[in-house]
This record gives structure tokens, C-alpha cells and sequence, in this order.
């Protein structure tokens, strides 16, 4: 299944620079990049590639060297530095892979805290944190502090932040790489959730081969460029993610199915309801 | 108060502690010390500006209470209203004579001579076989005063009689009751004779030295100024209606200085408090630096500390002045308590320390506190301006790495 909705993240000729002369380093080389509300992109490559510069930039933390980065549309680029922070508050939500969650807080208030002042006022925003919590299974450990909170739970907890301020906009650096496989796999099965469910964009940089189960498409980026961009999709009847291109597809009700050979496909269409919804 | 304020400062119990305690520490000290200013003005300043004595004549050069210099000339013979006689008669010399017009006399209610001399003073117990047993040694301020009008004489009897002291016998003040144990009935041996304590005065402690008074006729005998012809003042009461600032600026006499009592206290409390000013001024500013020094380092080292989740909260969408606020708000909490626990501390340690140390008068204005709350303010905002520039320099990015 794939999803065509409108760019959430655009860059166009993206180039960042480190130092100058002999010791300049290009860390993103004139790079293109789109990405799409509903669809998980994600963003591998092996250390040194430029991963954490891309999300970095993609995150208005960051300005580049040249090229132009729009988040829903709006070009950060453009924009003074005294106008990032509401950019990165309101548009994106952040998910590290040390959780990075304030330690006095407890899940509640690391939720709250993030809200801008129109969705915290009153109690509207302790209502919506704890909607997002329970939603993320942690109605439970609304009061705990992070100290108290194993792997997974923080990182629920750092994906309810992320959602606090409902943005377009999800950028997760490694979320699964300090969690074990069970906790690992939950995450990557929320973030899709919340990019299908939610309509989010969620661009997720990681070294996780797992994680490209929950992926729309998978970039490779190597040297600073992007060497191979490939749309992929979860085979509704055997579920293994396959790459789109070249892949059997079929339309049900609208909506395009891929699969991995011409098996599944034939069983998708002798009861193609079930596994649609499945799916 | 912003969360991320109120849940850093009292998440670290053990720090807060630490910086509260300086900071009460250093308003304690402050506060003490401001008050003890103020107590020790009051006091040293007091009896004069209690006095009924509206101007003071003494010799150029003395110009408060405590000026042991201040010789004038005094004829006994002449009388005891020595105004127009004693001042004009006794200034022969022709030139000063003619100054001596611009004395003006008819301005004047009453005027007596009185004479203030610092000494030592001697508690002293007759022993069985009749020697005298020093049991007490005192700074006495000694003070000779005409009966008849009461000038310059005691502020109020507080115990024993009320009738003024004959020869040999003393009103001493309450103070020096409090300090050395003198009581109504007691002997004190100051000017090379005894002296019968008759009755307790208040309102004449210098700190330093609390004043006894005697008969005017008794203490220029002890002191030997009958011989002499001397007095150390001339005090003025003025008729009614007449400024003393007026009539002691009208005063023209070479080598005599008029003051009107405020001056003169004013100068009383100079000459006292102007020593103890500089120190005060020194040890006030160690204890704003002590506070200052604790503070800043513990909400400093309190911000390096968290300087990751600041980070993250820069990361996240906050911007600086989020941050510069949140750490302001820590630092003027702890100063608010701090403040809250030095004053609390000064106004409960204070009359203890009174009680134990007779010297230790604090007197405790409001303006003093608001003074305190003011130093403590700009310790806060100081303390919390130092971690400024590491925040402010805290990179975002930062929170990228695991």
C-alpha cells in the first residue's frame, strides 16, 4: 500500500558545508528529498554519511550551506534564526535515540511541557497528554518519572512529545537503537501507525536494517548523497516488506497492493476485503 | 513559575539546601549588621536628640557630645545663669567681646553650663574589713547637670528616686545597670570619689560608654573645674517660637561653635559611627559576596548540570530567553527563601544576642529589610546572569548524540 499525500519535507539542491579551504567537509552534497504525509521514509547509511546533518537540517536546528528545505510548505531556509525555535515547536516533532526526556519531569509534564501556549492553556493540555499517553499504552505511568520507565516506556513517552503540538512533521534519529528487539519493533510499529493513522510524515535516520519493515521507502545515503531512493510496501497476505518498483500490484477499492510474487497476489484476490483491511 | 524552574530547584534537594543557606547566611549577616548600625545609631545619638536641650555652645572644634576637648570658661562666682555674664565676662579679650554682641541673649529661655567628661567608673564592694573590692571596671560617660532646670540632665527615671542627685549620689543609666549588674543603692567610684547610685535613667547609652549623672556643683569638685573656672558645654533653651538652627547660626564668637541639637547629635553619631562605617561597609560587602559567590556557583554548576536537557529544550522549539527565564526563576526562588530564613534567623537570634552581649543593640527598620530584600534581588539576579553565556551557547545539535 502506498500513500501519495502532499510534501511535508522538501529539500531542493541541499549542500552543507563543515569548515573552509583544505579542511572543508561536504557533508550533504546538492541533495533532493521529499517527504510525504502518511508515508515512513527511512534514512540509512553508514556512519560519517551524513545522516545526523540531514536530520539536523531537516530539523531547522541546523542552516545549509545552500538549497532550500520547506517543512508544510513553509521554507525554513528564508527564515531568521529567531523564528526557527517556533518552526521546530510547532511543525516538528523530534525522537532521540536516547529518549532524551527531562529527568525531573514525570510523562505527563514532559508531554505538557512542549505544548505551545494555546493547546496547553487550562487543562486542554494536561486532557490532550494524557489522551496521548493512553493512546500510546502509558495511562498508566502518567506520574512516573523517566527514571522509572523502562526503554520502550521512554520512548513512548518522547513520541508523545513529539506528537504534543500535533505536528506534520515526525524526525526520529535512532529510536530504536537503545531498545531490545521486542521494545524495538513496538516503536517501529507505532511510528508507522501514526504516519498511516495520523497522517505524519515520519523521516526516521537509523543503522536498524529491522526497521525497514515499517518503511514506505528507504534512502541510502552515502558520502553526503543519496545513492539508491526506493519506495517499498508491506505485502498484505505473507507481510514482508517488498520494494514497490517491479513488484506485482493490484487496485482494490482505490488503493494500490504490491506483493512479493504472483502467489500472494493471487491469494489477495480471491478475497481481497480480508487482506485489505488486514493490511 | 515555569516547571522546568520549579522542578530543577527542588529536585536537587541537597543543592538547594546549600544555596538557600548561603544566601540566608549572607542576609543574616547583612541584616544583622544593618541593624546594628541602626541600633548603635539610635543609641549613640540618642541622648541628644532626646534632650531637652535646644542648643549646644562648646568650644570650636568640639562639636558633639562625646568631645572631651570642649573647655569654656566658667565662673562659678557669677552665678549659675551664666548667659549674659558668664559668656561675656568671661571672654575678656576686647575683640571677642565686641564679637560677643552677636550672641543673642534676648532669644534665650535658659542657659546653664554643664560639664561631660569620659572616665572610668569602678564597681566596688566593701569588704568586712573595710576594704574596697573592685568587682566591676566601666566606660562611664559623667555628666554634671544644674538640678534647678534640669538641662542636659537625665531623659527619664526609669527606678529609684526622682529627685535629682545632691552630692555623692548618682542617677546612672539603665544600661550600665544591665551590663555591669549596678543597682539603685550600689557604689561607684569615678573622679577619685564615690558615689551613692540613687536612682536608673534611660536613654543615655553610647554603646561604648553609658552616662551617670551627677550635681553640677559635684562634678566641677570632683573634676576640679571650680579651680579652673571651666565647664566642657553651655546648654540653651530657647523662648518659644525661636528656630535653634537660626539662633546657633546667629551665634558669632571666635573659638565657640553653636549647634542646634540635631547637628549636634548628628555630629555625636559621626563621631562614633563614622569609624565603624568603613568596616561595616566591608564586612557588608564580604557577606553580599559570600552570598553572591554561593549562589552563582550552585545555580551555575546547577545549569552546566543540566545543560543537556536545556539543550534538548532547545531542540524542541524553546528558545534562549525561555531558558534564561527558567534559571532565573530557580535563582530567585532560592533567594526568596534564602531571605525569608536570614531575616527569620535575625529576628529570633537577635534579642538573644542582645540579652548575652549588652553591646549587640540592633534596632530593625523596614526600610532596612526592603534594603536586604533589594541586596538579595540583585544577589539573585547576579547569580543566575552567570550561567548566561553557557547557555546561550549550548548547542542543540548536541542531543543528536547518544
Amino acid at each position: 500500500m502506498t500513500q501519495n499525500g502532499r510534501v511535508i519535507l522538501g529539500m531542493q539542491g541541499v549542500t552543507k558545508i563543515y569548515g573552509s579551504g583544505d579542511a572543508a567537509t561536504r557533508a550533504l552534497d546538492n541533495i533532493n528529498f521529499d517527504a510525504r504525509a502518511g508515508e515512513v521514509v527511512v534514512i540509512m547509511g553508514p556512519s560519517g554519511a551524513g545522516k545526523t546533518t540531514f536530520l539536523t537540517i531537516a530539523g531547522a536546528l541546523l542552516r545549509p550551506t545552500s538549497g532550500t528545505v520547506t517543512v508544510s510548505g513553509l521554507n525554513i531556509t528564508e527564515m531568521g534564526e529567531k523564528n526557527l525555535p517556533e518552526v521546530r515547536r510547532d511543525r516538528i516533532g523530534f525522537i532521540f535515540q536516547s529518549f532524551n526526556l527531562l529527568d525531573s519531569l514525570t510523562s505527563l509534564e514532559n508531554v505538557t511541557l512542549v505544548m505551545t501556549p494555546d493547546r496547553s492553556r487550562g487543562k486542554a493540555g494536561v486532557n490532550r497528554a494524557r489522551e496521548l499517553l493512553d493512546m500510546l499504552g502509558l495511562s498508566h505511568r502518567v506520574k512516573s518519572l523517566p527514571k522509572n520507565l523502562s526503554g520502550g516506556e521512554k520512548q513512548r513517552v518522547a513520541i508523545g512529545r513529539a506528537l504534543a503540538n500535533n505536528p506534520d512533521l515526525i524526525l526520529a534519529d535512532e529510536p530504536t537503537a537503545n531498545l531490545d528487539s521486542k521494545r524495538g519493533r513496538e516503536v517501529m510499529l507505532l511510528l508507522r501507525q501514526i504516519a498511516y493513522e495520523m497522517d505524519k510524515s515520519v523521516v526516521i535516520v537509523s543503522h536498524d536494517h529491522r526497521i525497514r519493515e515499517v518503511a514506505s521507502r528507504i534512502v541510502w545515503l552515502e558520502d553526503g548523497t543519496f545513492r539508491s531512493d526506493v519506495e517499498t510496501a508491506r505485502d498484505p497476505v505473507c507481510n514482508r516488506v517488498i520494494e514497490v518498483v517491479g513488484a506485482p500490484q493490484t487496485e482494490h477499492i482505490g488503493v494500490l497492493f504490491y506483493f512479493c510474487g504472483e502467489q500472494c497476489q493471487r491469494i489477495f484476490a480471491e478475497n481481497p476485503t480480508k487482506f485489505a483491511e488486514a493490511g | 513559575m515555569l516547571i522546568v524552574a520549579r522542578k530543577n530547584l527542588f529536585s536537587e534537594r541537597t543543592r538547594l539546601a546549600i544555596s538557600v543557606g548561603g544566601i540566608a547566611l549572607a542576609v543574616f549577616l547583612i541584616g544583622v549588621l544593618l541593624s546594628l548600625y541602626r541600633g548603635w545609631e539610635n543609641k549613640v545619638g540618642g541622648f541628644v536628640e532626646d534632650s531637652n536641650v535646644d542648643v549646644w555652645i562648646a568650644n570650636e572644634g568640639a562639636k558633639d557630645f562625646l568631645a572631651a576637648a570642649s573647655l569654656l570658661p566658667y565662673d562659678p562666682s557669677l552665678g549659675v545663669d551664666p548667659c549674659q555674664q558668664q559668656i561675656q565676662a568671661a571672654l575678656q579679650d576686647p575683640n571677642r567681646r565686641s564679637q560677643a554682641q552677636k550672641f543673642p541673649v534676648q532669644d534665650i529661655r535658659e542657659c546653664r553650663p554643664l560639664i561631660v567628661r569620659q572616665m572610668e567608673g569602678l564597681k566596688v564592694e566593701i569588704q568586712s574589713g573595710g576594704e574596697e573590692k573592685i568587682l566591676k571596671k566601666m566606660n562611664l560617660q559623667f555628666v554634671g547637670y544644674d538640678a534647678g532646670t534640669q538641662l542636659g540632665g537625665p531623659l527619664r527615671i526609669v527606678e529609684g528616686s526622682t529627685d535629682a542627685p545632691k552630692d555623692n549620689e548618682v542617677v546612672v543609666d539603665e544600661a550600665l545597670g544591665k551590663r555591669y549588674g549596678v543597682q539603685v543603692g550600689d557604689t561607684l567610684k569615678a573622679g577619685g570619689r564615690d558615689w551613692n547610685v540613687i536612682a536608673k535613667s534611660g536613654g543615655g547609652d553610647f554603646v561604648a560608654a553609658q552616662t551617670v549623672f551627677v550635681s553640677l556643683d559635684a562634678a566641677a569638685d570632683a573634676l576640679g573645674f571650680n579651680d579652673a573656672k571651666k565647664t566642657t558645654f553651655y546648654v540653651i533653651r530657647l523662648k518659644d517660637g525661636i528656630d535653634a538652627k537660626a539662633f546657633a547660626d546667629g551665634v558669632d564668637i571666635p573659638g565657640v561653635h553653636a549647634l542646634d541639637r540635631s547637628a549636634f547629635a548628628s555630629n555625636t553619631k559621626d563621631r562614633i559611627l563614622s569609624n565603624v562605617l568603613p568596616i561595616l561597609a566591608v564586612v557588608l560587602l564580604l557577606a553580599f559576596i559570600v552570598g553572591l559567590s554561593v549562589a552563582g556557583l550552585t545555580i551555575y554548576t546547577a545549569t552546566v548540570e543540566k545543560s543537556r536537557e536545556y539543550g534538548i529544550l532547545k531542540a524542541v522549539g524553546f528558545r534562549n530567553s525561555y531558558l534564561y527565564r527558567a534559571v532565573l526563576e530557580q535563582s530567585i526562588v532560592t533567594g526568596f527563601l534564602g531571605f525569608v530564613i536570614g531575616i527569620g534567623l535575625m529576628l529570633i537570634i537577635g534579642p538573644f544576642a542582645a540579652d548575652v552581649v549588652p553591646q549587640f543593640v540592633i534596632f530593625t527598620r523596614w526600610q532596612d529589610v526592603l534594603a536586604v530584600a533589594g541586596a538579595t534581588l540583585v544577589m539573585a539576579g547576579v547569580a543566575a546572569y552567570i550561567p548566561v553565556r553557557r547557555l546561550a551557547s549550548i548547542d542543540p545539535v548536541a542531543v543528536f548524540k547518544a
